[in-house]
């Protein structure tokens, strides 16, 4: 009949990736990543997730490395996010990783603890990290062994939307002051003065920003030191009970629009689409929304902080650059690599895109040359008061934003309530560590 | 027999191995090596990177406790149950509406037998969210006539049931097969039953099922086969998540996500030998109950 991908297909293909991966595992290294430049033609492969600006603006700092190392041939891979990982993890198994990984907090620990990621400090020839703060260096180290290079900084903030905010009359909140009870009113003034045709508030619950926060200002953290769960079941409890007031009383749109959303890419996000005034974002993404929404946006402290015992925001390494422990190609990797990271060139196209730079010579050569937005993310960056960075995403927890996710999806649809979203969470969550 | 002849005989096997021979080679390295190397992982705890430890039966415990997996069993049993009757009820609709002689047959025939080329593509699993999404095609018609739909997918009320049209829809291939039994059935039997005075229904009850069934048989055991296996359709319409609220978590889904997006290959492979035993569990008890109510007429 027909054969899509179903049937065997699918099997075989679990199947025949898992046993080529048995294989691969025996087989030989990558190469030496202290060794020389090859003279010889080579091919890297380089692959990232991210927004369609940031697809135009990575392939140009590809072309200025190319141009200036004409014996290297970089090939872009890019992904949406969602589809990242599962591609990430396939390639991986198969043994056909790309060279250069962009790589995200959540699965850092999962992939090195494994010995998917090259241990960069072989690479010290090709790859300096000089110009880098040492507690930056340290969130990408795993085991005592730099696996990562961060690329930025990012903060979890509220984007507002300000043109509609005059639209419909509602006075700016002073985010200095503002509690998560103002934010609700606020956006029930505005879903009722637009018929409910744009909503005040945009639902989060879907990544780990907005659960990370809420937890920090309760005092609590989502891991304890040793990488197992820590949040206290009603703390989380009430983070679900606050997105479920929203959705009941239309300050955010209908469950099923909020799923649609989530799932969808940046540029149909309620803020990117000005159906939604307010909501959650790293800092980092105000500029690709500006550029996808067209309007005045920005950015906004988190609510009730100034009343929280212990700041609940925190610097996020925004991203890394990682690169494949298997590939045949570690020096010009991390010659690349170093490109990025470190000139001034990458810099000036890059901006902010991927984070505040983390490496401070560039951070400070780009900004005189930032754009509003840029700047306004930046400054937002210096402007906040943090608290110490939470543990890095322990082995096996990469799935979290599956299961908040899934948590998320059945408060919001009544199908579980608060309080038995955050048991089933924490079980969850405990169990895929356990297992890893 | 005389000598050359068999010699003759011994040449032809010869042309028919090596014939066969790309076959078979696509059998050995393509489809067994990893079935017996998946059998072996089942019993293993591997994480796609580093080496399978064995961990013997393990995985069997952990389908026991594993809620997810059970929730993934309930979407597909449904799925199943409900899709196949409805999609060959379908097939066998149209497929005697076209065995009335119907001008343009041919044209009818393909523009039926399309969904089913299509019907597990990308695409279509694409169109489909488009179609049924918040603020898609359904609910503009139905905003049309005053009736405000909802976002069908991303409802776990109603996410299921829009696969379930989907499969439906995909009933050309199954009716290509009715259509091709229902020309065997000779016309007298009817001509004989009319004569009798036998209703249209009483015709369609006595006759055409009961030598249309080795048929329905057929269709029958191949689409459960294929409704168990399910993937693409769930995997494009939810994101690869299953959701919401794992309300389309199809069995294979699931399989997937434990061996990619969970580094969980061990326990990944071991859910795929329990999905072929319950595919074959499904296919002999379909045979044996065939014993009842299928008719060879010969």
């Amino acid at each position: 009949m027909n054969d899509g991908m179903s049937r065997r297909s699918v099997l075989t293909l679990a199947l025949g990736v898992g046993a080529g991966a048995a294989l691969a595992a025996c087989g030989s290294g990558g190469g030496d990543a202290g060794g020389e430049i090859s003279a010889e033609p080579v091919t890297l492969r380089f692959t990232w997730w991210g927004s369609d600006a940031r697809h135009k603006r990575t392939q140009q700092v590809i072309d200025l490395f190319t141009k200036a190392n004409p014996t290297i041939t970089v090939k872009g891979e890019f992904k949406e996010w969602n589809g990242y990982w599962d591609s990430l993890a396939t390639t991986v198994a198969a043994n056909d990783a790309p060279d250069i990984i962009q790589m995200d907090e959540l699965y850092l620990s999962s992939y090195a603890e494994r010995g998917a990621l090259l241990d960069l400090g072989t690479a010290a020839k090709h790859l300096s990290t000089a110009d880098f703060e040492p507690s930056a260096l340290d969130t990408g180290k795993v085991g005592g062994k730099q696996y990562a290079v961060p690329t930025g900084l990012a903060a979890y903030a509220i984007v507002v939307n300000t043109d509609l905010l005059a639209q419909y009359k509602v006075a700016l909140p002073d985010d200095a002051t503002w509690t998560w009870d103002d934010l609700k009113t606020i956006g029930a003034q505005i879903s009722k003065a637009s018929g409910g045709k744009v909503t005040g508030v945009q639902s989060w619950g879907f990544d780990t920003g907005g659960v990370n926060i809420w937890a920090r200002q309760a005092g609590a953290s989502l891991y304890d030191d040793k990488g197992d769960v820590a949040i206290p079941p009603e703390v989380l409890a009430s983070f679900w009970q606050y997105l479920l007031d929203l959705t009941r009383q239309g300050i955010t749109p209908p469950p099923s629009v909020t799923i649609e959303r989530a799932g969808a890419a940046l540029d149909q996000s309620g803020t990117a689409t000005n159906t939604s005034v307010f909501g959650t974002w790293w800092n980092t993404q105000l500029t690709s929304l500006t550029a996808a929404s067209g309007q005045s946006l920005k950015l906004l402290r988190q609510p009730s902080e100034a009343r929280a015992g212990s700041p609940g925001a925190y610097y996020k390494p925004s991203m890394f650059w990682s690169i494949s422990a298997r590939s045949q190609h570690p020096a010009e990797a991390a010659l690349f690599v170093n490109f990025l990271a470190n000139t001034t060139e990458a810099g000036d196209i890059l901006l902010t895109d991927r984070g505040v730079p983390a490496n401070t010579k560039v951070r400070s050569a780009i900004t005189p040359k930032l754009t509003d937005a840029d700047k306004a993310a930046a400054e937002y960056l210096g402007a906040i008061k943090v608290g110490p960075a939470p543990r890095v995403t322990p082995n096996g927890a990469s799935g979290i934003e599956a299961i908040l996710k899934r948590n998320t999806e059945g408060v919001l649809f009544e199908r579980q309530t608060p309080q038995q979203a955050a048991a089933a969470f924490i079980k969850e969550l405990q169990a895929e560590i356990d297992a890893a | 027999m005389n000598a050359p002849a068999q010699l003759r005989r011994k040449r032809d096997n010869k042309a028919a191995f090596l014939f066969l021979l790309p076959w078979f080679a696509g059998l050995t390295l393509v489809t067994a090596g990893p079935v017996v190397a998946s059998l072996v992982l089942g019993f293993t705890d591997y994480n796609l990177i580093q080496a399978p430890e064995f961990n013997g039966l393990e995985n069997v415990r952990r389908m026991l406790s594993d809620e997810r997996l059970h929730q993934a069993l309930r979407v597909t049993f449904s799925y199943v149950c409900v899709s196949v009757p409805l999609q060959l009820a379908a097939a066998l609709g149209l497929a005697m509406l076209l065995d009335r002689g119907l001008r343009g047959l041919a044209f009818y025939r393909s523009a039926f037998y399309l969904p089913s080329l299509l019907g597990s593509s990308v695409a279509i699993a694409v169109l489909w969210r488009q179609v049924f999404g918040a603020e898609g095609l359904l609910n503009q018609v139905l905003g049309l006539f005053g009736v405000e739909g909802r976002g069908w997918i991303s409802d776990p009320r109603t996410a299921l049931s829009t696969l379930i049209v989907l499969n439906v829809w995909t009933f050309g291939a199954p009716m290509v097969i009715f259509l091709a039994g229902l020309r065997q059935i000779p016309v007298m039997y009817y001509e004989a039953a009319a004569v009798d005075g036998a209703s249209r229904w009483t015709q369609f009850r006595r006759i055409t099922v009961p030598l249309l069934s080795p048929i329905i048989f057929f269709n029958l055991v191949l689409q459960i086969i294929h409704a168990f296996q399910a993937f693409t359709q769930a995997f494009v319409v939810s994101g690869g998540t299953g959701g919401p609220s794992d309300s389309t978590l199809f069995y294979t889904l699931y399989l997937y996500q434990r061996g990619f997006n969970n580094f969980d290959m061990g326990y990944a492979s071991a859910l795929a030998w329990l999905l072929l035993l319950i595919i074959a569990a499904f296919t002999a008890l379909n045979f044996w109950v065939a014993k009842r109510w299928v008719f060879y007429d010969d």
